[in-house]
């Protein structure tokens, strides 16, 4: 229990005897749930997205526009972004960060894919949504240069969380925020 | 501002001690390996986050112990504040402002400012330029908080970059690799001119502070010039000039950093230079004339964090004080009077002005242990 993300000893312990006293038959069927979901959970083959289908379901939903590809890090990233229920276009999940001290360069992530996609669809517009580190700003600076010639490139904003007060944010964020201001419509 | 109070645990040789500063000047004596720098090195912690002595934070804890304990409690002109800094054996360290523990360490910069001088600041005129550079980062650090933030996001592209192109040496196929070299350029440049301006700007404040520190120590017989010396040519101050010098010296040396196989041009090969009369220090004068350029520096540096800051800051004299002649020790106290606050570590009182040790506080050091001497 101890090797799974976010557990130390403590909650480890704590799991491990509320599966104790639990009955056998829900035991059984958390144990096949987990099974299952290896087995069947795998990646979609168009945005690399987590999905038991060789084709994800937001792929194959045709009222979603289809003209538009966020770009994300990670399937938690696409998983967030749907909870907004804000963006109703596509998406592409590369993967990972260009990170070279990890070992990870463009061609550990899912980027060809990614251009193939672009420049053999009529895409309007490709939104990279990867987070602000120096491997993430590496990425999309990177990838951005490979999808300029085919579409529009645009990226999220970073800056002031909603509903947070000027004079608490810290001095890295308000720079940033500064940045990126624009003109007030 | 003040710092009232001290208190160790677990750290270093300190198992349990609190300090309460009661004058503006504290004297800590004792024999050699007692504990009179470690309580220095606590305080210049709390100030920078940094160690002069570059020890990791597992050798800051005491053995037995999985973390120590650095607490503090400052006098500020806007109020009290309560410091507290967390180091662990395994693990980050933590700090916490007025009890509250602080997400970011950038915010816990700055509230504490300290001037450290120990006798291995003459390494600074005798060591090679990542001495010099390590201390302007130090005192870019408390002039400007948010430089921690800049220089670490700059080590980190040069981290990444430096194994890119370890990785790059390895690889048949170098052309499908530009492109990321390309980013890894644009990074490096951006992040990099930060660095660069800053240090640049800190270094046009200091320079005539020393010079004229320097002037009236040396009795004006002698010229200081304090030059930054960018490994980019920095001709002109424009953010988008240097981004241009930074790219076309990477493009000249982009052969030699394939072939070595790690990063040649940046801000982490940048020189200080310090020359006397227009001569190196390096290779001018005698010792005596080094230590009056040291503190000349360092009382610059004094000054300058408090023309920034608004409020004098700490000044730590590690062991320093005796091996100064009467002549500097005088210029040194003298400059100091009773503004700035200054723990002193000694370890013999012989050398000190009786007037001097009747107004200050002693506190003898033993083992790990104070003990207020009368």
């Amino acid at each position: 229990m101890q090797r799974l993300p976010g557990v130390g000893p403590k909650t480890a312990q704590r799991l491990a005897l509320h599966i104790l006293k639990r009955s056998e038959t829900e035991v059984q069927t958390l144990a096949q749930a987990l099974i299952d979901a290896k087995q069947q959970v795998g990646l979609c083959s168009v945005c690399f997205h987590l999905s038991s289908e060789s084709v994800c379901e937001i792929c194959r939903n045709t009222n979603r526009d289809s003209n538009t590809i966020c770009v994300v890090e990670d399937s938690r990233d696409v998983i967030a972004l749907e909870k907004t229920r804000e963006y109703s276009g596509k998406y592409h999940v590369l993967g990972g960060v260009i990170s070279p001290m990890d070992g990870i360069g463009p061609e550990q992530l899912t980027i060809q894919p990614l251009v193939r996609r672009v420049s053999q669809q009529s895409i309007k517009e490709v939104i990279l949504a990867i987070s602000p580190s120096i491997e993430g700003e590496t990425t999309t600076l990177y990838v951005g240069q490979l999808l300029k010639p085919f579409t529009r490139v645009t990226r999220i904003a970073f800056g002031l969380p909603v509903g947070g007060e000027l004079e608490y944010a810290d001095e890295v964020t308000l720079a940033r925020a500064l940045e990126g201001r624009r003109e007030l419509d | 501002m003040y710092l009232k109070k001290l208190h160790l645990r677990q750290f270093r040789n300190y198992q349990d001690q609190r300090v309460d500063f009661i004058a503006p000047k504290t004297i800590l004596v004792g024999n050699n390996a007692q504990g009179k720098s470690n309580l220095l090195e606590a305080v210049e912690l709390l100030a920078t986050l940094r160690s002069h002595r570059g020890s990791r934070d597992r050798d800051l804890v005491q053995e037995a112990d999985a973390i120590a304990q650095i607490t503090a409690t400052l006098e500020r002109q806007n109020g009290i504040s309560d410091l507290s800094l967390t180091l662990r054996r395994n693990g980050r360290r933590t700090v916490a402002l007025n009890s509250e523990s602080l997400r970011r360490q950038l915010d816990f910069l700055g509230v504490l400012n300290a001037v450290q001088f120990s006798s291995l600041d003459l390494e600074l005129v005798r060591g090679g330029p990542e001495q010099r550079r390590s201390w302007i980062d130090t005192l870019l650090i408390q002039l400007e908080p948010i430089y921690a933030y800049i220089l670490q996001q700059y080590n980190q592209v040069l981290r990444q970059r430096n194994a890119f192109l370890k990785r790059r040496q390895e690889t048949e196929d170098r052309r499908q690799e530009l492109e990321e070299l390309a980013v890894w350029d644009a990074q490096l440049v951006t992040t990099g001119v930060r660095v660069i301006r800053r240090r640049s700007r800190a270094i046009e404040r200091l320079a005539p502070i020393a010079a004229a520190w320097h002037a009236s120590i040396s009795g004006s017989t002698e010229v200081l010039q304090v030059k930054y010396a960018p490994n980019v040519p920095l001709e002109q101050n424009h953010p988008e000039d240097v981004q241009q010098a930074f790219l076309e010296k990477l493009e000249q040396r982009a052969v030699a950093e394939q072939h070595q196989g790690t990063t040649l041009v940046g801000p982490h090969r940048d020189e200080i230079e310090l020359t006397i009369n227009e001569t190196p220090a390096r290779s001018y004068g005698s010792q005596g004339q080094q230590r009056t350029l040291v503190l000349a520096l360092k009382l610059a540096e004094l000054k300058l964090i408090e023309e920034v800051v608004g409020e004098p800051p700490l000044l730590l004299l590690d062991d320093v004080l005796a091996e100064l002649d009467p002549n500097r020790q005088n210029q040194l106290l003298e400059a100091i009077q009773d503004r700035f606050q200054t723990l002193i570590t000694t370890t013999h009182l012989g050398s000190f002005d009786s007037q001097w040790l009747k107004a200050s506080q002693i506190l003898a050091v033993h083992a790990g242990k104070l003990l207020p001497q009368t």
